[in-house]
């Protein structure tokens, strides 16, 4: 579904991304698992487009995007949740699903909110409160919500359980296998790589703008190698 | 409460002693102590018991009577009233509300620069240069009529908008603001020494006068009615916009760019519209400013101006029309209205602009989310506040 080819990104002199490969196939949940600084968060916005690659390609669907601006690639079907949640304060959570669904018509919110409210019942229930009166967990789920609203095919999610009481975590990991139950194809990058692995299909861990590693969930989860540097074993 | 005890000392201390080498030392003292009554009356007015108990019973009353007439029907209450209004003013008054009427169209305009994409233009009053020259130049010097060249001067205006956002829009905040102002200050440069087209700082004359049939429009009355329907034109197409997807689209931008451009929002389109929207405004209010004074000169688009205008906006409140306008009105009519001050009326003016931001830095009726961005330490409040206005 989604191709990235020997891409290479760069801040200014800083080279963060030193040829990456991935490949994701429908309906999988993927992780990008790694320390500070190797790249993941980098890799998400190279795919969703606010970060041009210097070199290399990134095909969607057997297309190449990687020259696209990020409001076509909303379009396209590609959702990102930018690290760090990013909600609009002060709109209601209406209002910041509405935006959500920038790219949609006026019709397709409306179809597409029930929706949205069967996934996040708390959502509807604080449908006319203000974004920034929600509580953290509330907020990640009022982000993964948003995204979703624009009907992506792939969901790029950056750090969902960043900030947020392991059980709050837990509940949007859940929210995570059950969205992909639904058929979006999920590309995860955590800190948590315990949480992501178990949540995982496949995963591929990053070291200073490498891919050093690519495997199913289960034989990372079992690697010594990877227990050891990102398990805490 | 002794912190703003103090704060209010210090203010009118302050007051004394900036106004002490014009108006002497017994008059400082007056003033001190007069602007110490009547902020510690007010504080206590507005915070104290009678807020809890009176005034709020009373706004509330106020609240619910307005929100049961509705809207459409105020409205045009407010328009048959400034339809007769002119009926009982003099050609002065007149022509000072004409002039009220056409900062309004540039405060709206700028407002949805700054108010709604939040980007902010210290460069505004170009537009409203290029609208009034090219008005000028069209009628001098190819004989167009105010109606035919009309349509081509917002064409023009629309167009510099997006030339200047270009450069502009890689900048924020500060950056920007700069590279706008050099834009404005570049314009009145090029219309002060670009003799064979603009004749330089004589300015232009003889501009035409519109025209409808047979009627020339030569009285204050005239233009009045003229400014009115344009006015009210303004009002109703940026309440629409601002209601639209693209508004919308400019609040999510100014909240959060990334965010924005995460949710597939053409970011940079977005800007640029709304830089070349904002000068539209600007752009007719010179056309209508050039037909009313049937003269133009770069004198009258100083940085001054733009700083005035972007006042306006502020003060009235930031995003909001009625507060825009309202900021408007007060803007043009106190140094009216001030003028038995004789040259104080402008430190009278900048006092009064700065207790304002003192103690209502979200402007006269600006909503609760602008005072929740300037005042975070009561954030939690204003959003209960919200809810209960969405309810």
């Amino acid at each position: 579904m989604l191709k990235l080819e020997n891409i290479y990104s760069s801040y200014g002199p800083i080279e963060a991304l030193k040829g990456i490969n991935i490949e994701i196939k429908e309906k999988e949940i993927v992780c990008l698992i790694g320390g500070n600084g190797a790249g993941k968060s980098t890799t998400l916005m190279t795919i969703s487009g606010i970060n041009r690659p210097k070199r290399g390609r990134i095909l969607f669907e057997g297309k190449e995007i990687h020259n696209i601006p990020p409001h076509r690639i909303v379009e396209i079907g590609i959702s990102q949740v930018p690290e760090g949640r990013r909600i609009l304060p002060k709109l209601t959570v209406r209002e910041n699903l509405e935006m959500g669904a920038f790219t949609r018509g006026k019709k397709e919110t409306e179809k597409v909110l029930p929706w949205i409210y069967e996934i996040f019942p708390v959502l509807k229930e604080r449908e006319k409160q203000a974004g920034g009166t929600l509580s953290g967990g509330e907020q990640q789920m009022l982000a993964i919500a948003r995204a979703l609203m624009a009907k992506p095919k792939l969901l790029l999610l950056d750090e969902p359980s960043l900030g947020l009481a392991p059980i709050i975590a837990g509940k949007i990991f859940k929210i995570i296998r059950e969205i992909n139950d639904k058929g979006v194809t999920v590309l995860l990058v955590e800190q948590n790589a315990k949480a992501a692995l178990k949540l995982s299909h496949r995963g591929y861990v990053m070291e200073t703008g490498r891919i050093v590693m690519e495997d199913s969930a289960e034989s990372l989860l079992n690697d010594p190698g990877v227990r050891k540097a990102y398990l805490g074993e | 409460m002794i912190k703003k005890f103090i704060r209010i000392l210090l203010l009118s201390l302050w007051f004394g002693a900036i106004t002490f080498p014009f108006t002497g030392i017994r008059n400082a003292i007056l003033l001190s102590i007069s602007i110490m009554a009547s902020l510690i009356l007010w504080n206590t007015l507005s915070k104290g018991i009678i807020k809890r108990e009176g005034i709020e019973i009373v706004s509330k009353r106020i609240q619910t009577f307005s929100s049961k007439i509705p809207r459409r029907i105020l409205a045009l209450f407010f328009i048959f009233l400034f339809l007769i209004l002119p009926l009982f003013m003099n050609n002065y008054f007149i022509d000072i509300t004409n002039l009220t009427g056409i900062y309004i169209i540039l405060a709206l305009g700028l407002n949805v620069v700054v108010g709604l994409a939040g980007l902010l233009n210290l460069g505004f009053v170009a537009f409203y240069a290029i609208g009034a020259y090219s008005y000028a130049i069209l009628s001098t010097q190819a004989n167009f009529s105010f109606w035919a060249s009309l349509p081509i001067v917002i064409l023009l205006v629309g167009i510099s908008g997006i030339l200047l956002g270009f450069p502009a829009l890689r900048l924020k905040g500060d950056y920007l603001a700069i590279v706008t102002l050099g834009f404005g200050e570049m314009t009145r440069l090029v219309l002060n020494n670009w003799d064979s087209v603009t004749k330089g700082p004589n300015g232009i004359l003889n501009i035409a006068p519109p025209e409808v049939g047979s009627i020339v429009f030569r009285e204050p009355i005239h233009y009045y009615y003229l400014i009115l329907i344009f006015v009210i034109l303004t009002t109703f197409a940026i309440k629409r916009i601002n209601n639209s997807k693209i508004g919308r689209a400019w609040v999510a931008i100014r909240e959060d760019e990334v965010a924005a451009e995460a949710m597939g929002i053409d970011t940079v389109r977005m800007k640029l519209l709304s830089f070349s929207f904002g000068a539209i405004w600007a752009g007719l209010g010179g056309v209508l400013f050039a037909a009313k004074m049937r003269f133009v000169s770069p004198e009258s688009f100083t940085f001054f101006e733009s700083v005035i205008i972007l006042c306006m906006v502020i003060l009235g409140g930031l995003g909001s029309i009625a507060g825009v306008i309202l900021g408007t009105m007060i803007l043009v009519l106190l140094p009216e209205a001030l003028r038995g001050f004789e040259h104080y009326r402008m430190l009278a003016l900048g006092a009064g602009l700065i207790l304002m931001m003192v103690f209502k830095p979200e402007g006269i009726l600006g909503g609760p989310r602008k005072r929740a961005e300037l005042r975070p330490d009561d954030e939690r409040i204003y959003m209960q506040e919200i809810e209960t206005i969405k309810k």
